[in-house]
């Protein structure tokens, strides 16, 4: 079991790492590349002053007419990714791995803490899937794909959660934890998850062209 | 998924007749691959499926959330097959496409302000229909608008002599209220280049003349032109007919260009001025307009600031105003829109929403064109606007755009509203002073 | 040569012999270094003598190494000092910090021998042990 632990941290975490960034990278320049190609009457019209404009606007959970119609799920989209983002940074079971493979540390959150926020991301993830299978017009829309991008996050936490809990085999645990993020980290720039390299970039086309050309706001 | 809501119509039933696989493959494939690039694909990838835009849609909030109405439940039914089944799709398939993209969404862009991602689910449903155009699969009646313009560069078929017919006559019922008024027509060098739309002299020709009026008892310094590029309207943006469009704006601007006018005002239209400021120009390789364009919102307003305007009295009876998706949602008019209205009448009660977030007619985007098959999808599709309406407990509606007007006039009788509609124009001309007239 | 080790070896298990009694004072069970002041998991598990014994350690260089200009000094040890008294919390850059120097000592050598904990939980189980410094 240990030499599957040493695998997952080791070349394998390699190998997710370097798909995430590469493949980000990749996907990010193609598109451009694309863009450049294909959407230049649209690409003209991104201005840097309308598109933060937009992101900022989008960024205040009740600042814009979508999150205010729909106003728990705005709660939840904002808790569910300020979760997903500050716990696996701070968390100090990363951290000290960190630590221990390049010798690199910064602040970490309290264990309490980040418990508290990746059971609540757990939760989050419930409330999407009870949305995704119960509410009509999400359902209509839903496909593999969706479920697939909200079961690899939510899995990740899953079982991150049990593994600091000590539910379960400890290493069965946290070589799944693992896995799974490290899973997700593979499939960022190849899924639904993608949306996390271009979110801010439609978000600022939609700005751009809202601010610039049509003269009036896009929340 | 099953479409349980076809609706005859005799151009897509021919259309379609004339699909093999092969050709639908092809044909989605080519625009897929040659016209659309990296927008497309975000949008198809980045779209989370979180249903937050649904009750954007008036057809999702006036089906009673209906899923199969809701802005990205529509993509899902086109676009997203097509994706999915990687353009190998059924001729019935295409029927049901054109008839979701032509009839069942307006372009009004609402959607956007409910979508976290910035999805345009305006730009996707155009492209399924420049696929239905590519095609061959157009809704009888706004092929037959398409058609016209292609032969005549005027959307209703009209003849050169008929038009300039049509501007002479209005001159000479005007004289008799105004009896030096003049409608200049092809004057070099003049101030202002006057646009409509061809159903205006087909069909409202009192807004021509209305119009005359108006810019002559401010001493507007204006022309109309006689040769084809004065209808500044464009069906061809919303039948999928792109090159058309390029042609239409081109003519449209040459025509003004060629006369040396300072600026082009259009009338009281909303889907002419989103073909000048946002599709039409871009076909053409333009960032913007290269002569500068006017809505009559501003320019009525304009005219009123220099007080070269002035009212014999204001509206009394309260008045609510619709804000057409085209010139505030797509051009931010709602400040002089307001400023206007304001001036005209004394009681201008709120709709709500309003403003950038008014909900739109559901005759825009060209569904209003697709004729009498599909009315009812326009009724049954908008009971929310006329919930809207019936709340203001007015009686009067102002609203600044052709479509818009067509659009409000069925739902009021349908939904036996019993209101009214104007245009700017024609309170400005029922409430300004007139000269004496012996 | 040979002689050198023999010395070499001869002094370790004279210096190993005289260092039993201060084991047997106290055997230790946890790993419990007063250096964390405030420590956020449990001391880690360690009985030292079972732990040798089943892992065969025999050297204790193995685990209490010296350091010198970044390299290992060979043939000496320093049981007799605390791991805090060279690894501090927060250590000079290129030196290794206490925690670190924990977790790297005993996970390395677990994965290099397949046996034994890798995981927090399999070496600070709830309940193990109290924090300590408190
Ligand atoms: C950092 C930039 C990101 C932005 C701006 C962003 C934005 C969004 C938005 C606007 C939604 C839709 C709102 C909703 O469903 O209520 C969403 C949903 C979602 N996001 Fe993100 N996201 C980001 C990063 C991520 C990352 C890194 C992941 C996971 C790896 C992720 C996973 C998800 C999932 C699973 C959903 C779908 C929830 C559902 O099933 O409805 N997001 N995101
Ligand atoms: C390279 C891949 C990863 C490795 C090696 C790794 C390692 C670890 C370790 C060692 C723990 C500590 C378990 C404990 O405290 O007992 C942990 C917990 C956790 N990790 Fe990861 N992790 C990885 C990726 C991720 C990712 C991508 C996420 C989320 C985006 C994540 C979220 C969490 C969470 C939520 C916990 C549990 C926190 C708690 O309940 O206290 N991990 N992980
Ligand atoms: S009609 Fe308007 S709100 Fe509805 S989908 Fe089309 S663009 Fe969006
Ligand atoms: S279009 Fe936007 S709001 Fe609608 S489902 Fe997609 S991401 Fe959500
Ligand atoms: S007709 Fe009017 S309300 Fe309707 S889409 Fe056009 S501008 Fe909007």
């Amino acid at each position: 079991m240990n030499s599957i632990y040493a695998f997952v941290v080791g070349p394998l975490a390699w190998i997710a790492w370097g798909v995430f960034i590469f493949g980000s990278l990749y996907k990010v320049v193609s598109m451009y590349q694309l863009a450049k190609a294909k959407d230049g009457s649209s690409l003209h019209y991104m201005s840097f002053k309308y598109g933060m404009r937009s992101i900022l606007h989008w960024l205040n959970p009740v600042g814009t007419l979508g999150w205010q119609s729909n106003p728990y799920t705005a709660l939840v989209t904002f808790v569910f990714h300020l979760c997903l983002v500050i716990v696996p940074l701070f968390l100090m079971g990363h951290v000290v791995l960190w630590d221990q493979f390049f010798g690199i540390t910064w602040p970490t959150l309290p264990d309490t803490i980040a418990d508290i926020m990746s059971i609540v991301f757990v939760a989050c993830c419930v409330y999407f899937g009870l949305r995704r299978f119960l509410q009509r017009d999400v359902r209509f829309l839903t496909t593999g794909k969706d479920w697939i991008a909200l079961a690899i996050p939510a899995l990740t936490f899953l079982f991150g959660v049990l593994a600091y809990h000590q539910i379960g085999n400890d290493k069965v645990m946290l070589v799944l934890h693992i896995l799974c993020g490290e899973i997700m980290l593979i499939s960022i720039p190849f899924s639904r998850l993608s949306h996390m390299l271009f979110g801010f970039f439609t978000r600022a086309y939609m700005g751009s062209e809202f601010g610039g050309v049509r003269h009036s706001k896009d929340w | 998924m099953t479409f349980d809501r076809k609706i005859e119509d005799a151009g897509l039933t021919r259309g379609v007749s004339r699909l093999t696989p092969q050709r639908i493959e092809d044909t989605l494939r080519q625009v897929l691959e040659g016209e659309t690039g990296a927008k497309l694909k975000l949008y198809a990838e980045t779209c989370m499926r979180c249903g937050m835009c649904s009750e954007a849609c008036h057809y999702y909030m006036s089906h009673d959330g209906d899923p199969s109405y809701s802005p990205a439940g529509k993509v899902h039914q086109t676009m997203g097959e097509i994706l999915r089944k990687d353009c190998k799709v059924t001729p019935e398939f295409v029927y049901q496409m054109a008839q979701i993209a032509y009839t069942e969404c307006n372009l009004c862009r609402r959607c956007v302000h409910y979508c976290p991602l910035g999805i345009d689910t305006g730009y996707i449903m155009s492209t399924v229909r420049r696929m239905c155009h590519k095609l061959g699969v157009t809704p009888q009646y706004i092929q037959d608008t398409a058609h016209s313009h292609a032969a005549t560069m005027n959307q209703m078929w009209l003849k050169d002599d008929e038009w300039m017919d049509t501007l002479q006559w209005q001159e000479d019922e005007a004289r008799d209220e105004m009896p030096n008024l003049r409608i200049p027509l092809d004057k070099e060098g003049a101030e202002i280049y006057y646009s409509v739309i061809a159903p205006e002299p087909k069909f409202r020709t009192q807004l021509i003349y209305q119009a005359a009026f108006i810019m002559n008892e401010a001493g507007v310094d204006f022309t109309m032109p006689t040769s084809p590029g004065w209808d500044n309207s464009d069906m061809c943006m919303f039948s999928g007919d792109f090159e058309m469009m390029g042609r239409l704006k081109k003519i449209h601007f040459e025509s003004a260009l060629d006369l040396k006018v300072k600026k082009i005002v259009m009338g009281e239209c909303g889907h002419a001025f989103r073909s000048i400021y946002d599709q039409g120009n871009r076909w053409d390789g333009w960032d913007m307009y290269p002569i500068e364009v006017v809505h009559s919102v501003e320019f009525f307003w304009e005219l009123f600031e220099a007080g070269k305007i002035k009212l014999r009295e204001k509206f009394h009876e309260p008045i609510t105003i619709h804000d057409p998706c085209n010139i505030i949602r797509g051009r931010g008019l709602m400040e002089q829109s307001r400023k206007l209205a304001h001036a005209l009448c004394d009681n201008v009660v709120e709709m709500h929403p309003n403003l950038e977030h008014n909900y739109c007619c559901a005759a825009g985007g060209g569904v209003i064109n697709c004729g009498p098959p599909f009315k009812n999808v326009r009724m049954k599709g908008n009971r929310i606007k006329a919930e809207q309406l019936k709340a203001t407990g007015v009686k009067t509606i102002l609203a600044p755009c052709h479509n818009c007007h067509g659009g409000l006039e069925d739902l009021v009788h349908y939904y036996e509203l019993g209101m009214d509609i104007k245009f700017f124009g024609d309170l400005i001309y029922d409430l300004m002073e007139k000269p004496e007239v012996e | 040569m040979l002689k050198r080790v023999f010395t070499i070896a001869a002094v370790a298990a004279c210096v190993f012999l005289y260092m039993i009694p201060a084991f047997c004072q106290d055997e230790i069970s946890f790993l419990k270094d007063p250096a964390f002041v405030h420590p956020t998991r449990p001391a880690a598990v360690f009985a030292h003598d079972e732990h040798n014994e089943k892992a065969g350690i025999e050297d204790c260089a193995a685990c209490h190494h010296v350091w010198e200009d970044g390299k290992l000094v060979e043939g000496e040890s320093s049981e007799d000092e605390k791991c805090s008294s060279c690894h501090q919390i927060k250590p000079e850059s290129g030196k290794t910090g206490l925690r670190n120097a924990y977790h790297k000592l005993c996970s390395n050598c677990h994965i290099e021998e397949d046996k034994g904990p890798v995981t927090c939980a399999g070496c600070h189980p709830n309940g193990g042990a109290a924090p300590s410094g408190h």
